[in-house]
């Protein structure tokens, strides 16, 4: 048997039977390489090591530190005020703060758990105390968390980039503000039919424009977050990386001189915590590179994209395979991995048949992030029925119709490529 | 007895994480800063934060494991038996230990071997860097038998009041 036959019996069953993500690719390398490759087993640590010995990789633990350090504060309350006094009265009003929040607050965390975990606990609370569903807002909750990993920063990004040379970190940070505006507007469609049909009342009415300047001066540091690091990507003042850690020490800033609510002996709990999610992260990303590489000794990734280009799909036949096939790679498998494995091998094919390699790239990101929050395995449904207390089965039926616009948006992202392509263009992010 | 080694033990390894993430940010920091104002970078910069980010992913392993933070699929144990997901995941444990040995074995073997080269910068011997995996391994093999009787037993893990083990590891 080949080697990457026995890589993927065994990363399945050992998956199955619920060996950790990380181990589980680990010891199915292992296992391929001692039953079916004739290479010494010390390569595994060579892969996994030069999988991780990356400076843009060290974006990751920045933008998770910046996004730590940044929502220790009162900094949620400060973006939820914000959000709140534009759409706060109208009907379904603390559902459009939900949504407009966790929007906002994408452009300081670079992740979907992140966004769900954080404010998105403090809004289920609230929309529950306001009479709303508490299954509903959890629901609401984890489908717009996905806005998480689209609107920048974005940890499965930087990965991304890494895995397709074609684009560049900055590329796809800026791809990702349009789409990620879209989903949060459809998201608000779902919850103005929802209110409209349950009567969820609004609260309090607009305020007056000096309570708004008010509000709004003091939630401008957290969001010129995101345009410090575009605007500083864009003008070539720093690297992707050096974003990141600028991210970080504005954050401190913003959190101990501004806010003043980030204390210096609260630091080691944040490093804590901030090293534990990257190392489980990372841990991920050197695994898969390893495992990857079994693919490569076979030269598998060249097959497949031969057999691909043979089957003479047009751009758009092969765009529609591609979703369906990760839609469904995605409800069993975490972005991470999935990114890592299946990049190497479609993007290639992808760009051969005439597909930008921006608009390409949304399209998976979305895709696998919607796995997230797809039933039965959804590492986002987790984490927001485990904060808001509801159990999964009530929040997978409230789910329904946020899918179903996930669907659409997912056809719009594909079928139109300018919507990820327009704005690195105009503004001029080239590779 | 036991009960004092895992508390300095957890404590040293969070101590060590702490310092090399701080650390990290400050190099990277500084080299941006100075590169503004002075128009001179560190040349060793890159280098060491990079292979300091090995070090935290591999020292930083053991814990996640010990607060049960590495993601895994349990949708099948769930609607199993209760005796047969604790046989499953016992196997699962076993698997492990063995994994986390490979690991350590070759780790070590790898660092040997590489003894002689030098890290192109700093100009150290890269078994100081490579040592990273057998440590961390060996560390996540210590934590593993610190709480693989809760995870057998009733996939129980250890709690942290900072670390949520659910949010971790995903996107």
């Amino acid at each position: 048997m080949s080697a990457s036959v026995i890589l993927l019996i065994s990363v399945c069953v050992f998956l199955a039977i619920g060996m950790p993500v990380a181990f589980a690719l680990g010891l199915s390398t292992v296992t391929a390489l001692v039953l079916g490759a004739n290479f010494p087993l010390i390569v595994v640590l060579k892969e996994t090591f030069t999988g991780m010995d990356s400076f843009p990789l060290m974006a990751v633990p920045f933008f998770i530190l910046a996004a730590e350090l940044m929502s220790g504060g009162s900094l949620t309350e400060v973006l939820l005020r914000f959000a709140g006094q534009f759409v706060g009265h109208k009907r379904g009003g603390l559902g459009y703060t939900n949504v407009v929040t966790l929007t906002f607050f994408s452009g300081i965390s670079g992740s979907a758990l992140a966004d769900a975990a954080g404010p998105g606990s403090m809004l289920i609370k609230m929309m529950d105390k306001a009479g709303y569903g508490r299954a509903y807002a959890a629901a609401l909750t984890a489908s717009t968390a996905i806005v998480g990993p689209i609107i920048p920063p974005s940890i499965i990004m930087i990965i991304y980039a890494l895995a397709d040379e074609r684009v560049s970190v900055g590329q796809l940070f800026v791809a990702g503000v349009l789409p990620g505006i879209l989903i949060a507007i459809a998201m608000c469609c779902v919850n103005f039919y929802v209110s409209r049909q349950r009567d969820y009342r609004g609260d309090g009415e607009l305020p007056g424009w000096r309570e708004i300047v008010r509000t709004s001066w003091n939630a401008l540091p957290a969001i010129l977050l995101p345009v410090v690091i575009l605007g500083g990507m864009r003008a070539g003042w720093f690297t992707p990386t050096e974003a990141s850690v600028v991210a970080v020490f504005y954050a401190l800033v913003c959190g101990k001189f501004i806010y003043k609510t980030l204390e210096w002996k609260a630091l080691p709990d944040i490093l804590w915590k901030s090293s534990l999610l990257t190392a489980s992260v990372l841990i991920i990303i050197g695994m898969s590179a390893s495992f990857a590489w079994i693919f490569t000794i076979e030269n598998l990734p060249q097959d497949i994209a031969n057999w691909l280009v043979g089957m003479h799909l047009s751009k758009w036949a092969f765009l529609v395979v591609i979703n369906i096939f990760l839609l469904l790679f995605g409800i069993f498998i975490e972005p991470l991995p999935g990114v890592m494995v299946l990049v190497p091998i479609l993007a290639p094919v992808a760009s051969k048949l005439g597909i930008d390699p921006v608009h390409f790239a949304m399209v998976v990101i979305y895709n696998l992030t919607l796995g997230m929050i797809t039933p039965p395995v959804g590492g986002l449904l987790f984490v927001t029925s485990n904060v808001s207390k509801v159990p999964m089965s009530a929040l997978t039926k409230e789910l329904t119709p946020f899918l179903w616009t996930h669907g659409v948006v997912l056809i719009i992202l594909t079928f139109i490529p300018a919507i990820s392509t327009w704005l690195p263009q105009v503004w001029g992010f080239k590779h | 007895m036991i009960d004092k080694f895992e508390y300095y033990f957890v404590a040293i390894n969070r101590w060590l994480l702490i310092i090399v993430l701080a650390l990290m940010s400050l190099i990277v920091f500084t080299n941006v800063g100075l590169r503004y104002l002075t128009s001179h970078s560190l040349e060793w910069a890159e280098e060491v934060s990079r292979h300091l980010m090995i070090w935290l992913t591999f020292l930083g392993c053991g814990p996640v494991l010990r607060y049960g933070g590495h993601i895994a699929i349990e949708n099948l144990q769930d609607i199993l038996s209760s005796a047969w997901s604790k046989a499953l995941r016992a196997l699962i444990a076993l698997m492990l230990f063995v994994f986390f040995a490979f690991f350590v074995y070759f780790g070590v073997l790898y660092a040997q071997l590489t003894q002689y080269q030098q890290t192109p910068a700093t100009q150290i011997s890269f078994a100081y860097i490579y040592s990273a995996l057998p440590v961390g391994m060996s560390l996540c093999f210590i934590h593993w038998l610190l709480v693989v009787r809760g995870y057998v037993g009733e996939r129980r893990f250890a709690q942290d009041t900072q670390f949520d083990a659910t949010s971790s590891a995903s996107l």
